[in-house]
C-alpha cells in the first residue's frame, strides 16, 4: 500500500468516525425523534438481502433505534432465501415481517396478489412524513419506475442494484497483448464499448494452458469472458438487458405483447450464445456469485456483472488482481452507443399489507431513504450502490481507489429503470432462464430459441403481459 | 372371551336393578380404552397429515393462486398438468432416477451387507464411518458435491476431468446429458451405505439354525444364499426396497442446491417443479393436484407391491 493510500484510508476512517459519533442534533433527527414518541417500544421486523451493503447498513440501524425508541429486527437472507421466505409472509397474510425488500421483478406478481401496502396516506400524513426528505434528489429512472405503480407509492429505493463491464486492466494495458490485439483487429485494445469489441477481446485472450500471456505461460487455460448462466439468478435478465435491448430488440411491446422472435432479438441471442465459446466450462453453473469470484480469481478477461459485487471483490486482501481491474458503462451495439440499456435491479423494501405497524415501518424505511443515512452507508462501507444523485459528489465515491467502477455505475443508473410489472414474472423467467441455457450450450439455435421463447411467452401472458 | 364378558361373569351375569351397574360402566370403560390409547397419534395424524391432505384435494379443484381460493374448476389443474410437456419431463427424470439409483444402490448394499456379515478385520472401525454420507443432511451433500463437481473450480472437476481432459468444453452439472447421471451418482453415494447398514442388520439378525441345518446337508454357498439368506431376508428387503424407492422419487435437495432442475430442465424432478409451482409460481391449484397425482400413482404402486410381497415374499 502506497502512503499516499494510507493518507486517503486514515481520512477516510476519520470521517466515517465523525459521521458516526458526532451528535449533530439536526432537524432530520429531532423530526424522527419527534415523530417516532408514539410508537416508542414498538418492535418492527424488516427483512432484507444479505450483500456487503447491507451488511453495512445494519452497522446503522441501532442509531434509529436510539432516535426514535422504535425496536429493529432486521433480518439478513440470501437472494433466493429473501424472495421465497419474504413472499410466502406476504401472500399468507401471516404478516410477520412488517417490510420486506423486493427486487423489482417481484414487484408485479406481489401487485397482482395485493399483499403490498401502499404508503400514500403515510406520505401525506405531517406526523410521519419528513418534509426534508427531498425525493427529488432520488435517482429519478428507477425510482419512479419501481416505487410507483398506476399513480401508487409502494415504497422508497433503497438498492439499485446495476451491471457494469469488468475486464482485467493489467492485461488491457500490456503492450505486447496490445500489438498483438490491434495486429489481428486492426484497432486499439481498450476497455469494450461496444459488444463486438467485447466479443474480440473474449476470443483474443481465450487461451491454453501453456500459451503466453501477459508475457508469462499460463499454468492453466484461461477465458475471454464469464457469464451467468445457471438456471435462476440472472442468467436471463443479463441476456434480456444488456443483450437484447442493446440491439434495439425487447421481448415485449409497450402494450406488453410478446415479441420475442422479431429479429433483433435473434441477432442478440446469436451474439450472447457466441461469447460461451469464450467462457469456462461451466458457464451454465455460472452464479451471479461465481461470476465475481472467477473474475476475483484471475481465470477471466472480462465479464458484465453486478456492480455491488465488485465491492466484495476488488479490495486489497480479498484477490490477488485487486487494483488491476477496469469498469465500464455496458457495451452497446456498434451504432446504438446514443441509446444504451443495461441490466439493473431495482429494489424497494415494501411494507406489508399484513403488517400491524405500517407507522412505524414507514418511519424507519423513510428514515434509511434519507440523504444522511443513504450518504452514513456509502461513507460507512466504503462505496455502495446510490440511491440519490447527491450521492454521487461524496468524496467516498469520488476520491475512492475504485472510483472507476462509481463512474461506470452512474452511467448504468442513468439509464436504469426497473423491470416491467408482470404477474407472470416467475413462470415466464423459469422458463426463458432455462432455454438461454440450452442456446448457450448448443442445444437449441439462437432461432429457434426465440421462436420457443415467443411461444413461452404466449402461453404465460396470452396478449399483454403486463399488469 | 373379552375383558367385558369376563368382567360381567364375575360380577354375576347382571344386576337385578334398574340402570347402569358398575360392572356395566367398567365394560363400557374398557371398550373405549384401547380408542382411547390410540386417539393421540390418530389426532396428531388426522392434523397433520389428513387435514392437510383434503384440503389439497379441495385446492386441487380451484383456482388457487397467491394464496387466494377463487373459483372452483372441476378439473382443470389436471388437465392442465396432463397437457403439460413439463410435467411428462418432471416425471419422466424421476422415474429414470429412481430405474438407476434404487437398483444399485440395491445392488451395492446387498453385497456390502455380506461382505460385512463376513466377520472381516476393521468391521467395528468401518461400520461407523458407513453411517456419514447417511446422516449428512442431504443440503450439505449437495455443497460437498458441489465443491467437487462444480465447472472450473471443482475439486475434481478442475483437477482431474478438465485438467485430462476428459470432458470437453462443458462441465457436469452444466452439461444436458451427464447432469442426471451425477444426481445419481451423487444419490448412490449417499443412499448405498444406509442399504448396507440396513441389510448388514437384517442378516445379523437371521437365526443360524437353518444355516446349520444346510452345512450339515452339504449345501453350496449360493444354494444357501439363494435358498436360505435371501427368503430368509425378503421382507427386510422388500420394505428397505420399497421406502428408498419411496423417497428417490422424491429427491428435492441436492437436485435443488446442484443443478436447480437445470440445465433447461434435464433433472427437473416432480419435487422441484411442484416446488416451483408453490413457491416461485404461487400456483397452488395446479401444484395441489400434481401432489395428489403422486399421491394416487403411489397408492396403487404401494398397493400392488403390498399384495405381492403379502403373497411372494411374505414380507408384512
Amino acid at each position: 500500500m502506497t502512503s499516499s493510500r494510507h493518507v486517503r484510508w486514515l481520512t477516510a476512517g476519520v470521517a466515517v468516525v465523525a459521521l458516526t459519533a458526532a451528535p449533530a442534533p439536526s432537524q432530520a433527527q429531532s423530526f424522527y425523534t419527534e415523530a417516532g414518541k408514539p410508537y416508542a417500544g414498538t418492535t418492527i421486523r424488516v427483512l432484507d438481502e444479505i450483500t456487503p451493503l447491507q451488511e453495512t447498513l445494519s452497522k446503522i440501524v441501532p442509531e434509529f433505534e436510539k432516535e426514535t425508541g422504535i425496536k429493529v429486527e432486521w433480518e439478513l437472507l440470501n437472494h433466493f432465501e429473501v424472495i421465497s421466505k419474504g413472499q410466502a409472509d406476504m401472500v399468507s397474510g401471516r404478516g410477520y415481517y412488517d417490510a420486506v425488500m423486493l427486487h423489482g421483478f417481484q414487484m408485479g406478481p406481489m401487485l397482482t396478489a395485493g399483499v403490498i401496502r401502499p404508503i400514500d396516506d403515510l406520505v401525506k400524513n405531517p406526523k410521519l412524513s419528513n418534509p426534508a426528505l427531498n425525493q427529488d434528489d432520488f435517482i429519478q429512472g428507477p425510482y419512479k419506475s419501481t416505487s410507483f405503480y398506476k399513480g401508487k407509492q409502494y415504497g422508497f429505493v433503497n438498492w439499485n442494484y446495476n451491471q457494469v463491464y469488468w475486464a482485467r486492466a493489467d492485461l488491457l494495458n500490456d503492450p505486447t497483448e496490445q500489438a498483438a490485439f490491434k495486429a489481428k483487429y486492426g484497432y486499439d485494445l481498450a476497455p469494450a464499448k461496444t459488444i463486438e469489441q467485447m466479443r474480440d477481446i473474449a476470443e483474443f485472450f481465450t487461451r491454453k494452458k501453456g500459451s503466453m500471456l501477459a508475457g508469462k505461460p499460463l499454468d492453466s487455460d484461461f477465458y475471454g469472458i464469464i457469464l451467468e448462466g445457471i438456471k435462476g439468478g440472472s442468467t436471463f435478465l443479463s441476456m434480456w438487458g444488456n443483450f437484447i435491448k442493446n440491439y434495439g430488440g425487447d421481448i415485449m411491446d409497450a402494450d406488453g405483447k410478446p415479441t420475442f422472435d422479431r429479429p433483433e432479438n435473434v441477432a442478440a441471442i446469436q451474439m450472447w450464445a457466441s461469447l460461451w465459446k469464450f467462457a469456462p466450462p461451466g458457464t451454465a453453473e455460472a452464479s451471479l456469485v461465481d461470476v465475481p469470484t472467477i473474475m476475483g480469481n484471475g481465470i477471466a478477461a472480462q465479464t458484465i456483472a453486478w456492480s455491488d459485487f465488485v465491492l466484495g471483490i476488488d479490495r486489497p486482501g480479498k484477490s490477488p488482481y485487486a487494483g488491476k481491474f477496469v469498469y465500464a458503462p455496458i457495451p452497446t451495439k456498434a451504432g446504438r452507443e446514443a441509446s444504451p440499456a443495461v441490466e439493473s435491479e431495482i429494489s424497494v423494501t415494501v411494507i406489508s399489507s399484513a403488517s400491524k405497524k405500517p407507522e412505524p415501518t414507514f418511519l424507519f424505511l423513510q428514515w434509511l431513504a434519507e440523504q444522511k443515512q443513504q450518504e452514513k452507508l456509502l461513507t460507512t462501507g466504503e462505496g455502495g450502490v446510490p440511491a440519490r444523485n447527491s450521492s454521487w459528489a461524496l468524496p467516498v465515491l469520488t476520491q475512492s481507489p475504485l472510483k472507476g467502477l462509481f463512474t461506470a455505475m452512474k452511467a448504468s443508473l442513468d439509464v436504469s429503470t426497473g423491470k416491467p410489472k408482470m404477474p407472470k414474472f416467475y413462470e415466464v423467467y423459469d422458463e426463458l432462464t432455462g432455454l438461454s441455457q440450452e442456446i448457450g450450450l448448443g442445444k437449441v439455435s439462437p432461432e429457434d430459441g426465440a421462436k420457443r421463447g415467443q411461444q413461452i411467452m404466449v402461453k404465460h401472458c396470452g396478449q399483454s403481459c403486463l399488469l | 372371551m373379552t375383558l367385558a364378558h369376563e368382567l360381567d361373569e364375575r360380577d354375576g351375569g347382571g344386576s337385578a336393578v334398574a340402570g347402569p351397574s358398575p360392572a356395566r360402566t367398567t365394560a363400557r370403560a374398557s371398550f373405549w380404552y384401547p380408542y382411547l390409547l390410540i386417539a393421540p397419534t390418530m389426532l396428531t395424524l388426522t392434523i397433520v397429515s389428513l387435514i392437510p391432505f383434503v384440503y389439497a384435494i379441495y385446492l386441487s379443484f380451484h383456482q388457487a393462486k397467491y394464496g387466494r381460493v377463487t373459483d372452483f374448476i372441476g378439473f382443470d389443474n389436471y388437465v392442465t398438468l396432463f397437457t403439460d410437456a413439463r410435467f411428462w419431463n418432471a416425471m419422466g427424470v424421476a422415474l429414470t432416477f429412481v430405474a438407476i439409483a434404487v437398483p444399485i444402490e440395491f445392488m451395492l448394499g446387498l453385497a456390502g451387507a455380506l461382505v460385512l456379515n463376513q466377520n472381516i478385520r476393521g468391521r467395528s472401525i468401518l461400520v461407523p464411518f458407513l453411517f456419514v454420507p447417511t446422516m449428512m443432511a442431504p443440503i450439505v451433500v449437495g455443497l460437498l458435491w458441489k465443491i467437487m463437481l462444480a465447472g472450473s473450480w471443482g475439486l475434481i472437476s478442475y483437477n482431474v476431468l478438465e485438467r485430462f481432459g476428459l470432458i470437453g468444453g462443458t462441465s457436469i452439472f452444466a452439461s444436458p446429458n451427464l447432469a442426471l447421471y451425477a444426481l445419481i451418482f451423487v444419490d448412490i453415494w449417499q443412499w448405498t451405505p444406509f442399504m448396507m447398514l440396513a441389510f448388514f442388520a437384517g442378516l445379523q439378525a437371521l437365526p443360524l439354525g437353518p444355516y446349520r441345518a444346510a452345512a450339515v446337508d452339504g449345501a453350496g454357498s449360493l444354494q444357501i444364499f439363494f435358498r436360505l439368506t435371501l427368503p430368509m431376508l425378503a421382507p427386510l428387503l422388500a420394505v428397505i426396497g420399497l421406502l428408498r424407492l419411496i423417497d428417490a422419487f422424491k429427491v428435492f435437495d441436492t437436485v435443488f442446491i446442484l443443478t436447480g432442475g437445470g440445465p433447461g430442465i434435464a433433472t427437473e424432478t416432480p419435487s422441484m417443479l411442484a416446488y416451483k409451482m408453490t413457491f416461485e409460481f404461487w400456483n397452488i391449484g395446479e401444484a395441489s393436484a400434481f401432489a395428489i397425482i403422486v399421491w394416487i400413482a403411489f397408492f396403487v404402486f404401494c398397493n400392488v407391491f403390498y399384495q405381492i410381497a403379502k403373497k411372494r415374499l411374505n414380507a408384512f
